[in-house]
């Protein structure tokens, strides 16, 4: 159960600056979740940590070790031990369901990738869907298949971009109870983007509040409704209006 | 993977250079001349390697391809449809001088003084008709009567830069003096010329009755009254105080450090025998250089009146008048 | 460490061999010229007279280009966005005017006006080189925006249907997706008509390439014509660059799931219309010069079917191998150079293939010549390598462009997803992007073939001697041969690409199968 640095990381894509000296430290096997608006730079806060891109500034640390730092990445993304679902979720078309889940399985034997693959998706209740392609699912298995497919890597840190967007509230609170079950047996560390501060508060257990590339606030669900930030009132109040 | 090495070997016959080859370069006609190759390697068992150009493409591959070759050439022998061409090479370095039995058949005045391109075989310039659009006896005698009214509009030449009417052209231009050719070429220009792509172009649009008639060499117009009853041809200025009509041998030149340089002699003598010359004036009316050669239906080059001219001398000229040429058809 | 040193090999042999094999020819001949060529005469030719000429030949070109694009868009627009009956054998048929050459074209078209009607003066114009070019080389650009018309995620059309008319759905959602494919297009018809010599020769059009082919075979003048060329060369790079700085912020789309599938349209009314315009196409492009080679080899005093037949069989077969090897290497390098720029922003290897796309053949042929011509080479100058090296200079930037359009459609995540999973890049590059891009790389496969089979300008610049090879053969053949041998020979031509095209979109159909996402 690593622990996850950042250090004043600074971050941009050409002109446009994405983070300024964001410094933080998620807690080990606890669930924290970022929140913010859309542009405020959570999805490159997961990129950052899962090694895809490096910050231009600052130093990225799992577990105490040094993966990126000042624009080199020293581990790559595949050594850290990372499950990410992806806002798009990434399925590949060309895969069946299986061969997704399997796909990044590095067992020698057929039979013990079979159980593998079946455990998982038995987990989720989609153990019907094996052979089907993922244009011939449903939006919400599609999104089972996807977190499936980084959970049975059985990774330390699970990375989730926005990935329960635009589905139903009963399907949503279906997938996330699947998910903590998973969670407590396997004990990861997981971050959670969205921009929804019910799912927030209803799924993490630490939450991080950004805006323009920083941190406005952070802590429990207590903590950030008591929160004293201009910026954080008129979010959760812009969101209370709206539902 | 496998399947790709499997074609590699299929593709690439094997080589082997010690072999009994020769390569040639022709700007000749396929057509005419892949048939008297093929009967030098079914009588000599030497594989000949060619490469065809043809006039229509002015050459270019072959040319620039024995240019760029300089320094490592492939060719042994050129065969060129004209000695302009050898004249160009000879220039630049790339042939060189050949002496043997079979050359010393040629009359001088058909070879190189230092016999670095030796010619056989001649075409000769000729007027081109439809004989539906126009009455054989009103047709111009002399290439002196294109410029008439009444022929406005209705002939061809080929392009004046490229192959053999360049040399018909720097011919004209050494026999009347730069002034009165230009005043002649400028008078075409009034009465209308339609500048064709090449000789083929010519002889085709005569064919196809687009125009009444234009200059093409004795092959285009032989090959064409063997495809159409429509069209024959005649001779210019042949009248007694006439210029003669432009005799342009083939070419044949030994170049320059070749790598097979005696198979390469055994080709060259080849083409110049009896034989070879026979054949060319059945396929294509070509007319024998050697004395004593008759083949029936072949104009002969005792009955024909030719121009009197120096093939070295008109080669200079003809580098001399490119520039004028080009100007004149882009005006 | 093992990974880094392959990653290094994969990376860096490829790109050596491209430069050294392909590149360095071309480079060490521009050398040559600058140095070896007295500084005054070096730019004598620029001049007034030559620019007005380049002015003149880009105007050309340009509404060439504009033209044929035009005409393919809307073709495939209709072909590939539609359902109608024989909506697949247009898409076929529409392609083969690509494989007559220019000049066969120009030849037929001239001769069949002239006997509608009697006078064939107005083809002998700038307009008669913009028809033919425009009629020969429309096809690419159906083949291209079709291609990119049929990758469309159908929610993009259908999100905009919702909101507007069909008609402002096309000009404001399709339109603008589709614009790289038709600058893409524009650019490539541009560059090809640009750099054809012998339809404007053969209509007496004074073009710039006319005029460097001039230098080249009647004057015989090397410096003046590689000047020429340099600025040609010049000229198309700026297009180029032109091209990509409009591309670069064009509004590139990825596709959420390649699954689905791209949307098509019904046509209920006025399908007769829309046959009518097909066929009138097909008449103008194909038919009218198809059917006056046949009038013409039928035409002669004998018969010479058989006797083309003979002559071209063995050049046939030669031809067929080589083309297969080339279209392979090239299918190859193109999926190596586009996955090294789009993927790894590495854009040298795209940038030398474009510099020996734009190169004019002959040069291209002098250059090979020169630098392959040695005793110890001759392992590549004497034998069929040096005409796959002309083969992948010539056409590798399209394939690479073509491989390069596809992999943009990929979203990025795809390969990410599969990274921090501890997959390794060679397996992610296998196993989930070449397949989702196998459609396309049989389309270029197909296209590279196709341009090998046919290429004349460098092929007759290098080919080993004794070698005979179709498009070649039937060239040389033709010159002086009888009206009907030459027109058998060209319908025999064309009858056997047509054969193999027919074959390529069969094994397509029975491999896609395999992959029916898509």
């Amino acid at each position: 159960m690593p622990e996850i640095t950042l250090e004043h990381i600074t971050h941009h894509y050409g002109d446009k600056e994405v983070l300024k000296d964001f410094s933080f430290a998620f807690k080990p096997g606890k669930t924290s979740c970022l929140l913010g608006s859309s542009g405020c730079g959570k999805t490159t806060v997961l990129r950052l940590i899962a090694g895809l891109e490096s910050p231009k500034d600052g130093i990225v640390k799992i577990d105490g070790a040094t993966v990126s730092k000042n624009g080199e990445i020293t581990v790559p993304p595949h050594k850290r031990n990372i499950g990410f679902v992806f806002q798009d979720l990434a399925l590949w078309p060309h895969f069946t369901v299986y061969d997704n889940v399997a796909f990044g399985l590095k067992e020698k034997r057929e039979r013990n990738i079979k159980k593998k693959v079946s455990d998982i998706l038995d987990l989720f209740g989609i153990s019907d869907k094996i052979r089907k392609y993922p244009h011939q699912l449903s939006g919400g298995q599609k999104q089972m298949v996807a977190i499936a497919r980084s959970l049975v890597l059985q990774p330390e840190i699970l990375l989730m971009d926005e990935p329960l967007a635009n589905i139903d509230t009963h399907l949503k609170e279906n997938i996330l109870a699947h998910l903590k079950t998973v969670q407590r047996q396997q004990r990861f560390t997981m971050l959670y983007v969205t921009h929804d501060h019910e799912e927030a508060f209803h799924t993490g257990d630490h939450i991080l509040v950004m805006n323009a590339g920083k941190i406005e606030a952070a802590g429990t669900k207590e903590e950030i409704c008591n929160s004293t930030s201009k910026y954080v009132k008129s979010f959760l109040k812009l969101y209370t209006d709206e539902n | 993977m496998k399947y790709i090495f499997v074609s590699l070997i299929l593709v690439f016959p094997a080589c082997n250079p010690s072999a009994e080859e020769v390569t040639v370069y022709t700007s000749v006609d396929q057509i005419f001349s892949e048939p008297v190759l093929k009967d030098f390697e079914r009588e000599t068992g030497i594989k000949v390697k060619a490469v065809y150009d043809t006039e229509e493409t002015k050459s270019t591959g072959v040319m620039n391809r024995l240019i760029a070759e300089k320094d490592n050439p492939q060719c042994d022998v050129f065969w060129s449809g004209d000695p302009i061409r050898n004249g160009v090479l000879q220039s630049k370095g790339i042939t060189e001088p050949y002496q043997s039995e079979q050359t010393k058949q040629i009359p001088e005045y058909f070879k190189e003084p230092d016999n670095q391109w030796i010619g056989f075989s001649a075409r000769a310039r000729v007027l081109i008709y439809n004989k539906n659009l126009i009455a054989p006896d009103s047709l111009p005698e002399s290439i002196f009567d294109f410029t008439r009214p009444r022929f406005k509009g209705k002939f061809a030449v080929a392009n004046p830069l490229f192959g053999t009417t360049t040399f018909h052209m720097a011919a004209i231009f050494t026999a009347l003096g730069d002034e009165k050719a230009k005043a002649w070429m400028n008078a075409l220009k009034e009465n209308g010329v339609v500048i064709a792509a090449s000789n083929g172009d010519v002889k085709k649009r005569v064919m196809n009755g687009e125009l009444a008639f234009g200059l093409t060499d004795t092959d285009d117009a032989f090959e064409a009254k063997k495809e159409s009853d429509e069209v024959d041809y005649i001779f210019l200025d042949q009248q007694e105080r006439g210029i003669g009509t432009l005799i342009m041998p083939n070419a044949v030149s030994l170049i320059k450090n070749a790598p097979h340089d005696e198979n390469g002699k055994k080709l060259i003598n080849y083409l110049l025998s009896r034989e070879t010359e026979a054949k060319l004036a059945v396929s294509c009316a070509q007319m024998p250089l050697i004395k004593g050669t008759e083949i029936p239906g072949v104009p002969s080059l005792d009955n024909i009146k030719a121009m009197k001219i120096d093939y070295k001398q008109t080669s200079e000229k003809l580098e001399g008048i490119q520039p004028w040429l080009k100007a004149w058809i882009e005006e | 460490m093992d990974r880094r040193v392959s990653a290094y090999i994969i990376r860096f042999v490829p790109l050596l061999l491209l430069f050294i094999l392909l590149a360095l020819p071309l480079l060490l001949l521009l050398l040559q010229w600058l140095t070896g060529t007295d500084s005054t005469v070096l730019f004598s030719f620029i001049d007034r007279g030559t620019l007005w000429l380049i002015g003149r030949s880009l105007w050309l070109s340009f509404i060439v280009a504009l033209l044929a694009t035009c005409i393919g868009t809307a073709c495939g627009f209709l072909l590939y966005k539609f359902n109608f009956p024989f909506n697949k054998f247009y898409r076929l048929a529409l392609l083969l005017p690509l494989l007559i050459s220019p000049y066969i074209f120009a030849v037929a078209w001239k001769d069949g006006l002239f006997w509608f009607f009697g006078n064939t003066a107005a083809v002998y114009s700038e307009a008669g080189v913009v028809m033919v070019h425009a009629f020969v080389y429309f096809p690419l650009a159906m083949l291209i925006t079709g291609s990119a018309l049929s990758q469309i995620h159908s929610g993009y059309e259908e999100a905009g249907l919702m909101v507007v008319s069909f008609r402002k759905m096309f000009v404001k959602i399709i339109f603008p997706l589709i614009r790289p494919a038709l600058t893409t297009s524009f650019v490539l018809i541009l560059i090809f008509s640009l750099s054809d010599f012998s339809v404007p020769a053969f209509f007496g059009v004074r073009t710039f390439t006319t005029e460097i082919f001039t230098q080249f075979s009647a004057l015989y003048d090397l410096p003046m014509a590689i000047g020429q060329s340099v600025l040609l060369l010049l000229v198309c790079l700026l297009l180029m660059l032109t091209e990509h700085r409009y591309l670069s912020d064009a509004p590139f789309f990825s596709v959420s799931t390649k699954g689905s599938i791209s949307k098509k349209y019904d046509v209920e009314k006025r399908q007769i219309l829309w046959h009518g315009i097909f066929w009138l196409l097909l008449i103008v492009a194909l038919l009218i010069p198809v059917s006056i080679l046949i009038i013409q080899s039928l035409g002669g005093k004998t018969l010479f079917f058989s006797q083309a037949w003979e002559l071209v069989w063995p050049a046939a077969v030669q031809s067929i191998k080589l083309a297969t090897i080339g279209a392979l290497l090239i299918t190859a390098l193109g999926l190596w150079t586009a996955y090294e720029k789009e993927r790894r922003s590495h854009r040298l290897p795209n940038a030398l293939l474009l510099l020996t796309f734009i190169v004019p053949s002959t040069v291209l042929g002098i250059a090979l010549i020169r630098y392959y011509n040695f005793p110890v080479l001759n392992f590549i100058y004497g034998t069929a390598v040096i005409l796959l090296i002309a083969y992948t200079a010539k056409f590798g930037f399209i394939a690479s462009r073509i491989t390069g359009n596809s992999i943009k459609q990929i979203p990025v995540s795809l390969g990410e997803a599969a990274s921090v999973m501890g997959i390794s890049s060679q397996k992610i590059f296998l196993k989930i992007h070449l397949p989702l891009m196998l459609p396309s790389l049989f389309t270029t496969f197909v296209l590279s073939f196709i341009l090998c089979l046919g290429e004349l300008g460098a092929t007759v610049m290098v080919y080993p001697p004794g070698m005979e090879l179709m498009p070649v053969k039937t060239f040389t053949i033709s010159a002086n041969a009888p009206q009907a041998l030459t027109s058998s020979m060209t319908l025999i031509n064309l009858g056997v690409t047509t054969v193999l095209l027919l074959l390529f979109f069969i094994i397509g159909k029975y491999v896609f199968k395999k992959y029916r996402y898509a």
